[in-house]
């Protein structure tokens, strides 16, 4: 029998003298990450890759095409790089394709009308490094994605892939292996926290096999894409993670559970451990050594509370994907009740590079208690949205203000949603907050699995909270009282303050409810789900009073109770919000006071957004 | 081990719910949803205790929380008793008239909440007891269908159960009688069904439906149910008696 690990020697030596992986040579890196492949990036590496090919002949550049994952700033693409000159181009369309290949990769010549502006200075910017919102930024869990194609499994050898699960089976213990994941500090990227090294070493301690190792892909938090992106974008930094893992605990089974909307990531992740399996760093004895691994692909049960770990165990046990009571921890009785460890994609993407760097480097960055890096997405109303990895610790007005660019439109920063929906709401107050565990639930909300909405002084705090326990409302699993009957009545008082029928009382009895399921809840999502109501109540006390006793809405969001007029003093007649009124409910002359009829206003707020004077006020 | 439940001193072992010991000792705990023997459903809450372990304040649910260190126990302290009187406020939200919350509120001195919405009320507080004895009987012809706010119990696509033996075990172990089951003139009514009862030949009293009947011969291949030559079936207390007469004659 030969040796996989020989093999592999072979056909990488092979792949080389190809040149077709030579780093020397100009790459353009065309963006297929989950944003830009929505406008069509894929249709722009084609008519690239034909462009190129046409003019090749003559011109002594061969660039190379690669479709790669998300870049990060997904709301500019469809976004492509050119290394090594690192020429970023953002909002590429197929009629840019002949320019750029022409003018930039012929001559050398810039497309300034590509290049992305800063949000700061308002000056174009050439490449990555200068642009304010990757530099700030520090790479570990998505140090690949971006930068290899996710289909062939040499680019990420090349990039010194599976070199960590090599020296794990080579020159390793197990236990030598769970004390460097536990000197790294890594605590778990999929919500609550919990030190990894120590969940594997609990599982170690367990002599029942078979053992089991299973990676969280469900994602459920809407609009959160952090998981998907590596999935898709660098799927073997997740399988080489897993195998480690599976080493150091002692198991030889192991499942990938992907949510079963991301099409993608599953084909992506299905080709990967295939190739893992060809190369021989899937299957029986890994890398010669006596240790058998193999792993498979689960598809989600489709609801947010499937990414609970009991219910996701459960739903890969062919279950209903329902949370299960128990206080006999995973790690002793897990999957069909063997010991299992449960991690999320982004911590398993960690893995290779702390046994590669070892945990002392790993820890080097982040906090004490919160080391490494965490990815966000950033949504909302930034200037630059998209998909962050920053040092745990870093201030959230950083992340805010310097990388997202501050708020859109010049408006007022009012607080930050982290946590996805279980969240809590942060005001500005807190801004300098460092952003680790901690620090972000002892503000009353939670690291959760990395959403980040932003929202501006045109959000109503109090139809926040009731759109997150709408939310949660439908994906409750409805199971257990507090959670299901907590969450309905939480989301009936909610409605009834914002639509004027608020009571005094009110506040009281939610805090009341929300304590009750904090405390009382079977599962994490229960648990979670009074946070948006509590950390509101705490921060914008004053925006609730002014629904209850004043039956007004400060922010002009909740229709029954705004108001909205125009301030003769500040409107000097432009129009522009008399345009824009959908019912024609503004008139005025040019250049004379506009006025807002209220009996045809249906409060929309659209004569707000669009007076460039913030003439329109709120009643 | 000795674990101190309420500042007595009780003696558990190892693996032990907390429920069972704490009922063992006299120590009364409210539930709705706990079973002897189906336990583990765990989502009533209404079970909660306070445990401190090491120092450690902590809220389990004490049906399913298994002794493993010495603990003390608090099952009725103010923060306990605070949040079990919002879980009663929660049911009877759910449930205003029911008989078994009501005894609760009344137990716990709660007012009949008013803040609340009064629409889709019910009687089943969605325990999970139900499906899980007719599942365990082998029928599994009800269910918990949809999630959330919306969730209940049903038969699939609500129609009458096609399952359903009509044993009405489910209404029977119903904490809050929330199953309608109607038997008369020979007849039972349970999920939209109608079942044929099977009358005892010697007191001629209705025993099991004849589905039931059916079911149990198939199941169980011996003979659990004494069957007279007819086909029919003996209630419980008239196989008792005619056991007691055999026994007689046998010995006299
Ligand atoms: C309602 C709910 C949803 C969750 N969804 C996810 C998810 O989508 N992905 C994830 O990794 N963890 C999710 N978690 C957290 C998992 O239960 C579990 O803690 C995590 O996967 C463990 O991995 P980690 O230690 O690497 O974070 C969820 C938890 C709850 C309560
Ligand atoms: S807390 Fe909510 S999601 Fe979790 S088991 Fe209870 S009802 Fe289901
Ligand atoms: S947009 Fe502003 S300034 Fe212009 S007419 Fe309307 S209120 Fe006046
Ligand atoms: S019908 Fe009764 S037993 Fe069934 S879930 Fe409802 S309350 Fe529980
Ligand atoms: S998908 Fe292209 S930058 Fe994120
Ligand atoms: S009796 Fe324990 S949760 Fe219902």
């Amino acid at each position: 029998m030969s040796n996989p690990n020989q093999a592999d020697i072979r056909m990488r030596e092979a792949h080389l003298s190809e040149g077709t992986l030579r780093r020397d040579c100009r790459t353009v890196l065309v963006c297929c990450g989950p944003g830009c492949l929505a406008n069509d990036s894929p249709a722009i590496a084609k008519a690239l890759r034909s462009k190129i090919d046409e003019a090749g002949l003559d011109v002594k550049v061969h660039p190379l095409i690669k479709e790669t994952g998300c870049q990060g700033l997904c709301e500019k693409g469809p976004m492509i790089r050119i290394v090594p000159d690192d020429i970023a181009y953002y909002k590429v369309s197929l009629n840019d394709v002949e320019a750029i290949v022409e003018k930039t990769l012929r001559s050398g010549e810039v497309i300034p009308k590509l290049l992305h502006i800063s949000a700061k200075t308002g000056k174009p910017v050439l490449t990555l490094r200068e642009n304010e919102f990757y530099t700030p930024q520090v790479k570990i869990a998505l140090r690949h994605v971006g930068e290899i194609d996710p289909h062939q499994i040499d680019d990420y050898i090349d990039h010194g892939g599976y070199g960590a699960l090599e020296k794990t089976v080579k020159e390793m213990t197990p236990d030598v292996v769970i004390e460097e994941v536990h000197r790294s500090g890594l605590r778990g990227r999929g919500g609550a926290g919990f030190p990894t090294g120590r969940k594997w070493k609990q599982c170690a301690s367990y002599e029942n096999s078979p053992k089991y190792v299973v990676c969280n892909g469900d994602e459920g938090d809407p609009g959160a894409f952090m998981d998907r992106s590596i999935m898709e974008g660098d799927p073997h930094s997740v399988i080489e993670g897993m195998i480690i893992g599976a080493y150091a605990v002692g198991a030889n089974e192991g499942f990938i559970y992907i949510r079963d909307e991301y099409a993608l990531a599953v084909e992506t992740i299905r080709k990967a451990i295939e190739q893992a399996r060809e190369r021989g760093y899937l299957g029986r004895n890994i890398l010669g050594s006596s240790f058998s691994f193999d792993l498979s692909i689960v598809r989600g049960g489709g609801a947010f509370v499937c990414g609970e770990s009991t219910a996701l165990m459960a739903s890969i046990e062919g279950k209903v994907g329902e949370p299960r009571a128990k206080y006999i921890r995973s790690v002793e009785k897990g999957l069909w009740g063997q010991p299992t460890v449960l991690n999320n994609v982004e911590t398993w993407a960690n893995i290779p590079v702390i046994l590669t760097q070892g945990g002392d480097q790993f820890r080097q960055i982040g906090t004490e208690k919160s080391t490494g890096t965490k990815v966000f997405s950033l949504v909302g109303k930034v200037k630059n949205t998209g998909l962050v990895e920053v040092p745990m610790g870093i201030r959230l007005r950083e992340l805010i203000f310097d990388i997202g660019g501050g708020i859109l439109g010049g408006r007022k920063f009012k607080a930050v949603q982290t946590g996805g929906p279980s969240g809590g709401c942060i005001p500005e107050e807190l801004l300098d907050l460092p952003v680790d565990f901690d620090s972000l639930t002892e503000a009353g909300s939670m690291m959760g699995s990395g959403g980040m909405i932003v929202m501006d002084d045109r959000t109503c705090m109090v139809d926040v909270a009731r759109y997150y326990v709408q939310f949660l409302a439908d994906e409750s699993c409805g199971k257990c009282v507090p959670c299901r009957e907590g969450i309905r009545r939480m989301a009936e008082i909610l409605e009834d303050i914002c639509e004027g029928r608020g009571q005094e009382s009110d506040l009281d009895l939610l805090l009341n409810i929300g304590e009750t399921m904090a405390e009382a809840a079977l599962c994490g999502l229960g648990k979670s789900a009074p946070n948006p109501v509590s950390t509101t109540i705490r921060y914008f006390r004053e925006e609730y009073l002014a629904h209850i006793q004043e039956r007004r809405c400060p922010a002009g969001v909740c229709r029954e109770l705004t108001t909205f007029e125009i301030d003769g003093a500040l409107c000097n007649g432009c129009g522009l919000c008399r345009r824009d009124c959908p019912t024609d409910a503004i008139t005025g002359s040019t250049k004379q006071r506009h006025v807002i009829d209220q009996e045809k206003c249906i409060r929309c707020g659209n004569c707000v957004d669009s007076c460039k004077r913030n003439a329109v006020k709120v009643r | 081990m000795k674990i101190v439940i309420d500042g007595k001193v009780c003696e558990a072992e190892r693996g032990e719910y907390l429920l069972t010991v704490a009922r063992r000792e006299g120590i009364h705990i409210p539930t709705l949803c706990h079973n002897d023997a189906l336990p583990g459903l765990a989502s009533c809450r209404l079970c909660i205790v306070e445990v401190v372990e090491k120092g450690w304040h902590k809220v389990v649910t004490s049906c399913v929380y298994p002794v493993s260190a010495e603990i003390e126990v608090f099952t009725a302290s103010e923060k306990i008793l605070r949040m079990r009187k919002t879980l009663i406020m929660l049911l009877a939200a759910r449930a205003p008239e029911n008989e078994t919350i009501g005894k609760l509120m009344q137990e716990y001195g709660l007012e009949k909440p008013d803040r609340f919405k009064k629409e889709n009320s019910s009687d089943c507080i969605l325990c999970g007891l139900c499906a899980s004895a007719c599942e365990k009987i082998g029928a599994g012809a009800i269910s918990t269908v949809h999630r959330g706010v919306t969730k209940k119990i049903a038969t699939p696509f609500d129609d009458p159960a096609a399952d359903c033996i009509g044993c009405a075990a489910c209404a029977s172990i119903c904490p809050t009688g929330a199953i309608k089951v109607q038997d008369k003139s020979g007849t039972r009514q349970i999920w939209n069904k109608t079942f044929e009862l099977l009358i005892c030949p010697d007191c001629g009293k209705p025993v099991v439906t004849r589905e039931q009947a059916e079911y149990l011969r198939k199941q169980m291949q011996g003979n659990p149910i004494e069957y007279s030559g007819d086909g029919t079936v003996r209630c419980e207390r008239c196989k008792k008696a005619s056991a007691a007469d055999r026994f007689r004659t046998a010995f006299s």
